[in-house]
């Protein structure tokens, strides 16, 4: 019969054809030795796909591994985490202020305030008065006419649904006369220092209405939200500090295109652009103007005292010729797009996020969502090629597939957890190398409800967990204990803090003394109610799952009853976080290179939507952030963040944990190739630097087809 | 007839409309917010959220935005918002990669079934019945996962092979006949993975179906006139019992979208399912609503085929 | 049996048949076994786990993790600490918790999670069903309830499942419940078809027709006469049901949406397991394998119930 033996034949024949592709596959040995690109190729696993290849708008980290090595910025961290010069060569930091006539205040000694007058006072006060700062950082002084300027206010209104609304105003602003300060550095006390001479009260009862308005009728509503931002549209002391860039000459894109100061005015301007919602606009708010001094010098005017501001220069710059108006509309009208997309047409849609052109390393190649994306070497790059030819992210979810090609050397490098890296650590195979990052994870509190509102409670809840041992068992010793809110391996960590020691029975005393007695069930009770509260995290994160029920465990022992949960990423921010409505929560923070910390531990960042949704306030907290972001010598600023640091553990508003460290496990073929003295190639063990970072000679590596013997 | 399917198509637009505006209102109104609009970046500041929430309409009525959705879907010009890049081209992408993973599940669920199937029912009781009724019941109550990972372990401990992913990596260069032997090697296990269950639940339908024809009067009537018994089983029973099937046809198309989000995510395959999920992950409603639609427009226009075709092998059934 | 003895033999009761031929089953009635077993664990996790607490699951103890089955708690763990018994039956988890206390949990959880699924999508599956099945032919305007019904349920059937589930519970908040009534909610279509085909044959039976001749409220005649009969094809699809809402809520808890802790499941432990997979094999296979059995287990009494239930398989 016919059917009968087709029925057998047929998936017999199929199971064959199948199976006998497995010989033409090389097995992962093969692949390692009959292929010397191998060797200078670079892989890494990333268990997400990278959204969008664009340093202005990329958020993820995925985006931002290869947006790095494909885009440069004017300026880096070196090993030591202080700024470098990439693109740019070198930089000043200079100040320019202004202090606007106030008609309605009058002098110490009675006589009205008029621009020939405060000029006058002020430049006696210079050359012949007391005050060291204003004789040493005053350059030059100036009396600027009085003008007339119109400018947009975007205003958030809030509304009765719960979702604050845009609205933007125009206004006509009166500026009287000025007079502006040149100074060689930053001095964020200039106008206190001007107080015996101007009055303790000039910066208080600026007529602002009169000099402020709107070119339409407003609505109370609006009127109330524009008043509350005149202190910003016509600042009566401003400071305008400046940064003077220079840039390095010759450098190209990897298109050949000469990169220059138009780049990075068109970089910034595109940050700026609102229909091209940028994430990184709040870094650049602070800027006033970028001005093109000549082809290869920029000047960069802040509006306000901001210090971490320079650091927002690392970032990538664009190519101007490729993504300018002239380029977009090229693009949108090729792309034969409909008249409502071409209307909304912007740098977001085009097709250079998929293909970025930058002057960086290395430079794209293909993308396959999902699946990969390859980059290549940029031969002309200007500080020499880099080792590898290749560079490869595949994308791979699952961890456990991760570590398969991993160790079949299909792959050559994956975040591995903790406790793969304690494996790879007895196999002479690989390399390792721990470092601490930027980021800490703590249990964290809602300091507005009664139950936490007390530190001793907080601190007591603190001293019943054990940290030493998580770190020992839960990270394989994978992380640092850490007492604040810096990162350990910058200057702004107070090392000399000691952490919260692990000791129940004094949490025990504490919570006793604060009236909490046992009941006989064992959970502490006062009052009739036992302390008892609901610990959150998000989901997808197990250590952060762990932790959540080791503090579960530990607390059940001294008496507090916590319940559990976990929820995923969105709905966690959306219901608990962002409404302020959880009890205690389980996160990290990665926090920037810059001692700002503002928006998470300023006490008016702690509104619904903000990030202190801890709601931690402490008034001599909130004048050192201010004081801190406005301080631009190093010095200085090291002292306040010290301050700031042993005042925060001492209100203990979260129990900070530890601060876990990146490691890096490798294949020990991978080292640094270096140019000798001879001129041969001398391979050197990687090494991280003082900062802890061992990728920053990335453009140095390379496989070897042998295992060296250091 | 025309008339049958005319009818049938519109009834099926009507709920068309409506499943998708359910899905629309469903996936907007549950909690969470599309990643982008990023609480969590220290520096975003509500005025940068309130301007990203307008861009993506989001603050608009629930009417209004499913406006824009059916508008720029159906100009072709509806953007993910995790990318800002056509929706439709990258699900085009995706379905590509899938399209052979799922044509060779299926190929291998339709050949293995059968055969299983049927000498099931003709053996009815004996020992390769019990077996496969049990082998095909184990296949069916392990985890996919938990079998995947044991395979991988299994193939990568032992031979040393890759399979992770849709082809092996460097391997540009190599011959075309290599090439393409290799991607038909990555395809095997999670298409093997993905066929198991439809196999063992067909091989169980197969087996019924072909019981009750083997029961039928005619059947009887065949053996009674003294065919031998291969002729009266593939001859007369087999065709009689596979009537049924030529109506799952239909019943496939859906399985195209999502059907296996799991081995996808194991084996790093960069189908439609992982889009899919990834597109749940970040809340990226153009993404999920657009394969919503497709799949139900796929679903209902499988049904719709699979009504048509059992009309017309089943001379029984009429259309009215 | 031979045909003589049959004849002779007083007439079976539907019920002695169905038991003849399950008790030959020899598969089924293995499962069944397991069953019982598996109704026994789960009652008594939830008692010891819960009630009197002879296995605490919840104790953490970091420094006896990942001890393999059979180990001893080392000296460093408290008194109060140590697992019943002084040994960990079945290993310990990264926390040093015990694995065989939290299996003893998950069952009871693992199981109430098919039995919960199983109930909703029954009761939406016998109601639409019924539904379909007696009043079909009622013409809501242009179309008949029946159409609506089928139609409906027609679509449902073909979306893929388990996208549809796990966009609904990827989207909602996390609970045992939302994953519960989600997974009952996305399974009624094969019982509503059953029950349909049912109502639809009996409608036009006999005792049907004199029941209504009778003049018998139709609720009376609907839950008196005809769900009853119409039960056995659900009572399979509903064993079926069970194994299946295991198995959906493994895979969930693999992509990081299952019921979130403090409750164990197999589920969950089997996907925290697969992290470990390296380091602590007992962590994924414990729990694998006893997924795989129980679902087997309800698979192939399902098998069983379904050819003893069958009466045109069993003439022959």
């Amino acid at each position: 019969m016919i059917v009968k033996r087709l029925l057998l034949f047929i998936p017999l024949v199929l199971v064959l054809l199948l199976l006998q592709s497995f010989f033409w596959v090389p097995t992962y040995e093969n692949q390692a030795a009959g292929n010397p690109n191998r060797l200078v190729t670079y892989i890494e696993a990333s268990s997400g796909d990278a959204k969008i290849l664009n340093p202005i708008l990329n958020a993820d980290s995925a985006s931002s591994g290869i947006v790095n090595q494909v885009f440069e910025g004017l300026l880096d961290l070196d090993e030591n985490l202080d700024l470098r010069g990439r693109l740019a060569t070198d930089w000043q930091i200079f100040e320019r202020a202004y202090l606007v006539v106030n008609p309605y205040h009058r002098f110490p000694d009675g006589t009205e305030v008029t621009g020939a007058r405060l000029f006058q006072k002020i430049h006696a006060a210079w050359k012949t008065g007391t005050d060291e700062g204003l004789k040493n950082y005053v350059q030059s002084l100036e009396l600027l006419p009085a003008i007339q300027r119109e400018e947009t206010v975007s205003l958030l209104l809030p509304s009765k649904e719960g979702r604050p609304q845009l609205k933007d105003v125009r206004v006509t602003v009166d500026v009287l006369e000025r007079v502006a300060f040149t100074l060689s550095q930053v001095d964020q006390d200039l106008f206190d220092r001007l107080k015996p001479i101007l009055g303790e009260q000039y910066f208080e009862h600026f007529p602002y209405e009169e000099m402020i308005r709107p070119q339409e009728d407003l609505t109370k509503e609006i009127e109330q939200a524009l008043r509350e931002k005149f202190p910003e549209i016509l600042p009566v002391g401003e400071h305008n500090p400046t940064i003077v860039l220079h840039l390095r000459e010759g450098v190209t894109f990897q298109d050949g295109h000469e990169f220059d100061a138009g780049d990075v005015k068109f970089t910034y301007e595109a940050i700026m652009n609102p229909k091209n919602l940028s994430p990184r606009t709040p870094d650049f708010e602070p800027i006033k103007t970028v001005e093109i001094v000549d082809k290869y010098t920029v000047k960069i005017i802040y509006k306000r005292l901001y210090s971490p501001a320079i650091n927002a220069w690392t970032m990538g710059i664009l190519p101007e010729h490729l993504l300018n108006d002239v380029a977009l509309t090229r693009e949108k009208q090729e792309r034969g797009l409909s008249e409502d997309a071409q209307e909304s047409f912007g740098m977001r849609d085009s097709q250079f996020n998929r293909h970025p052109i930058g002057s960086g390393r290395f430079q794209f190649v293909e993308w396959q969502g999902d699946e990969f994306i390859h980059l290549e070497r940029f031969d002309t790059y200007w500080e020499g090629p880099a080792q590898y030819q290749d560079y490869f992210m595949r994308i791979i979810p699952e961890l456990f597939t991760q570590e398969v090609e991993f160790r079949t050397g299909a792959i050559d490098f994956y975040g591995a957890q903790p406790h793969q890296v304690d494996r790879y650590k007895n196999d002479s195979t690989y390399q390792w190398f721990s470092s601490l990052g930027f980021a800490y994870t703590y249990i964290g509190y809602n300091n507005r409800k009664p139950l936490f509102a007390d530190a001793d409670i907080r601190k007591a809840l603190g001293m019943a967990i054990n940290v030493d041992e998580i770190i020992q068992y839960l990270m394989y010793e994978e992380g640092e204990r850490t007492t604040g809110p810096y990162p350990k391996n910058t200057e702004w960590y107070d090392p000399s803090i000691q952490p919260l020691p692990y000791d129940p029975q004094e949490a025990q005393v504490i919570f006793h003394d604060a009236g909490w007695h046992k009941n006989e069930d064992g959970w502490l009770e006062k009052d009739g109610k036992i302390f008892q509260f609901n610990l959150i995290t998000n989901n997808g994160n197990p250590i952060r799952k762990n932790l959540m029920i080791i503090a579960q465990n530990a607390w059940k022992k001294i008496g507090v009853k916590v319940n559990t949960q976990v929820f995923e990423w969105a709905v966690f921010l959306g219901d608990f976080v962002n409404t302020g409505d959880f009890d205690a929560v389980v996160l990290g923070w990665s926090m920037g290179i810059d001692p700002d910390l503002y928006q998470i531990w300023h006490s008016s960042q702690a509104g619904p939507q903000q990030l202190n949704f801890m709601g931690y306030t402490s008034q001599r907290a909130d004048e050192l952030i201010v004081r801190i972001r406005q301080e631009y010598n190093r010095d200085r600023q090291r002292q306040l963040t010290h301050e700031l640091h042993r005042l925060i553990h001492e209100d203990q508003p979260y129990t900070f944990l530890y601060a876990p460290l990146s490691t890096r496990v490798l294949d020990k073929k991978i080292v640094l190739v270096q140019a000798g003295a001879d001129g041969k190639e001398e391979y050197k063990k990687i090494y991280p630097m003082k900062s802890g970072d061992h990728t920053f000679l990335f453009h140095q590596w390379r496989k070897l087809e042998f295992t060296p013997d250091f | 007839m025309w008339n049958f399917i005319l009818r049938n198509i519109g009834q099926r637009l009507i709920l068309l409309i409506i499943v998708s505006f359910v899905a629309h209102s469903f996936i907007h109104l549950a909690p969470g917010e599309p990643s982008e609009v990023d609480p969590m970046n220290p520096r975003m500041k509500p005025e940068d959220i309130a301007k990203i929430r307008a861009a993506f309409h989001l603050d608009d009525p629930l009417h209004v935005q499913y406006a824009y959705w059916i508008r720029d879907l159906a100009s072709g010009e509806l953007k993910s918002f995790k990318d800002s890049q056509p929706v439709l081209p990258k699900i085009w992408d995706r379905f590509l990669n899938s399209l052979p993973l799922f044509i060779l599940a299926t190929i291998l669920v339709w050949t293995w079934a059968f055969p299983a199937g049927i000498y099931g029912a003709v053996f009815r009781g004996g020992v390769y019945d019990r077996g496969t009724v049990f082998l095909s019941y184990a296949l069916i109550s392990v985890p996919g996962f938990f079998l995947s990972y044991l395979a991988i372990l299994w193939v990568v401990g032992w031979f040393g092979v890759p399979v992770i992913s849709i082809k092996t990596f460097g391997l540009e260069h190599a011959e075309p006949a290599y090439k393409m032997m290799d991607r038909v090697w990555h395809l095997v296990i999670p298409s093997v993975m993905a066929a198991i269950g439809g196999i063992a639940v067909l091989s169980r339908y197969v087996r019924s179906q072909m019981l009750e024809v083997l029961s039928q009067d005619y059947v009887r009537t065949a053996r009674a006139k003294g065919l031998d018994e291969d002729t009266v089983i593939y001859g007369h029973a087999l065709g009689n019992a596979l009537l049924p099937f030529v109506t799952m046809f239909g019943l496939l198309l859906p399985g195209l979208i999502g059907g296996s989000v799991i081995f996808e995510q194991i084996f790093a395959w960069p189908g439609l399912g992982r889009l899919a999920y990834e597109a749940i992950l970040a809340r990226d409603f153009p993404i999920i609503m657009t394969l919503n639609f497709i799949a139900a427009v796929l679903t209902l226009a499988g049904t719709l085929l699979s009504d048509i075709l059992y009309a017309v092998v089943d001379p029984r059934i009429r259309l009215h | 049996m031979s045909v003589d003895s049959e004849a002779m033999a007083p007439p079976e009761t539907p019920w002695q048949e169905f038991l003849r031929i399950f008790k030959k089953d020899y598969q089924a009635l293995f499962g069944f076994w397991v069953l019982i077993l598996l109704l026994v664990t789960a009652v008594a996790g939830k008692a010891f786990t819960e009630w009197w607490v002879l296995f605490d699951p919840e104790v953490v103890r970091l420094t006896d993790k990942f001890l393999p089955p059979f180990s001893v708690p080392s000296l460093d763990s408290l008194s109060v600490d140590r697992p019943f018994g002084g040994v960990y039956l079945m290993g310990t988890d990264e926390l040093g918790r015990d694995v065989f206390a939290r299996m003893f949990q998950g069952s009871f959880v693992s199981l109430s999670i098919g039995f919960v699924a199983v109930g909703i999508s029954l009761g939406i599956g016998i109601l639409l069903g019924g539904v379909a099945g007696f009043y079909g032919h009622v013409k809501l305007g242009f179309i008949t309830i029946e159409t609506l019904i089928m139609r409906f349920t027609d679509a449902m059937m073909c979306f893929p499942t388990f996208f549809l589930i796990l966009t609904a519970v990827a989207l909602l908040p996390p609970s045992i419940y939302t994953i519960m009534i989600i997974i009952g909610l996305f399974s009624w279509m094969g019982t509503a078809r059953f029950v349909r085909a049912e109502f639809l044959s009996i409608r036009e039976q006999d005792y049907v027709i004199a029941a209504k001749a009778l003049g018998i409220p139709e609720v009376r005649i609907i839950f008196r006469h005809m769900v009853p009969n119409a039960l056995a094809p659900v009572f399979v699809s509903a064993t079926i049901g069970v194994a299946s809402a295991i198995l959906t809520e493994s895979g969930l808890s693999f992509l990081g949406f299952g019921v979130p802790p403090p409750d164990a499941t197999w589920g969950n432990i089997l996907s925290d397991g697969k992290g470990f997979i390296f380091d602590a094999p007992w962590l994924f296979f414990i729990p694998g394998m006893a997924i795989f059995v129980v679902v087997l287990a309800f698979n192939l009494v399902g098998e069983g119930l379904r050819e003893a239930l069958n009466p045109k398989l069993r003439s022959r």
